[in-house]
């Protein structure tokens, strides 16, 4: 493994535990959501009515998402540079 | 004398069941309230329990009316409360698509919701202005209609200046909690592949005007 290998590598690796950390820091929530409900009382009438509010969540879908292209991208380019430098050696 | 004491306790109970059976109010007669409500805070609260997550949706368009007598609620409520289908939000964009299409509530075949009232139940006199009861109604959903019974409760509050925030005119109040099971009304409880209980918790909180 050359160091462009290596560092393709750790990149890849490190968007993946990135992903993970945003993930857990939004609430670990499955699904990606746009809006989210928030309780507000009613005086009037002393009960709770639900309201939508725009709030972005980051879910483990898009999570994976973003490991999978990511490890996507990161394999190619571990193949591209390894296949560089082999070329480089049997000329 | 034991006898007519019994008859006078007797009396008294039956006065206060009565009695417990509308509301002491201002108002009198018969009245209707109409429940269209322009800033959608009228809603519909729907729960789903998943195995992955939760859901917890909403439908804020609400249309429909009830009449009833203020003093005598339980032998006069009539009336239907309508949801849009197209109103429903559960917080993600491809699953309130889902909700809406032909392998769900099919909103462009059955496009309403409906709660028709046909009888009031059990009622308990909380306050002056506020019944607890249980209301039976036909509900109607992807075209298919069933008797449900409902835990409700209502507030019924006199024309003020706290009130003409909200609406004008005296405001009925309604919060109702009832189940649904899925499969009674033709639809599969698969939603984006995932699998959701078969029994829904259906919440309403609605309020209504008698001068719109």
């Amino acid at each position: 493994m050359n160091k462009k290998q290596k560092l393709a590598v750790i990149i890849s690796v490190s968007i993946v535990l990135a992903t993970i950390a945003v993930w857990l820091l939004f609430g670990g929530e499955i699904f990606t959501k746009t809006q989210v409900l928030v309780e507000k009382k009613d005086e009037l009438f002393g009960w709770t009515e639900k309201t939508w509010e725009d709030k972005f969540i980051w879910g483990l879908d898009l999570s994976l998402l973003v490991s999978a292209i990511s490890l996507a991208i990161g394999s190619i380019l571990f193949f591209v540079f390894r296949s560089k430098k082999n070329f480089n050696n049997q000329q | 004398m034991n006898r007519v004491v019994k008859t006078f306790v007797l009396l008294f109970f039956m006065s206060v069941v009565v009695m417990a059976q509308g509301f002491k109010v201002k108002a009198t007669g018969s009245q209707t309230f109409n429940f269209e409500d322009k800033n959608g805070r009228n809603q519909m609260t729907f729960f789903s329990a998943t195995p992955l997550e939760d859901i917890t949706g909403t439908a804020s368009g609400i249309t429909g009316s009830v009449t009833f007598d203020v003093a005598n609620l339980v032998k006069t409520l009539k009336g239907t409360i309508t949801v849009s289908v197209a109103s429903m939000k559960s917080g993600i964009d491809l699953r309130d698509q889902h909700i809406r299409g032909a392998n769900w509530l099919n909103a462009e075949k059955f496009p309403n919701i409906t709660f028709d009232i046909k009888e009031v139940l059990d009622v308990k006199q909380t306050a002056d202005n506020k019944l607890e009861f249980k209301v039976k109604g036909d509900y109607t959903m992807h075209g298919v209609s069933k008797e449900v019974v409902a835990s409700a409760e209502a507030s019924y509050l006199d024309e003020s200046e706290q009130t003409k925030k909200r609406a004008p005119g005296d405001l009925f109040g309604v919060r109702a909690k009832f189940y649904v099971k899925l499969s009674d009304y033709g639809i599969n409880n698969q939603l984006i592949g995932n699998k959701v209980a078969e029994n829904i918790e259906v919440s309403v909180n609605i309020v209504g005007s008698n001068k719109m």
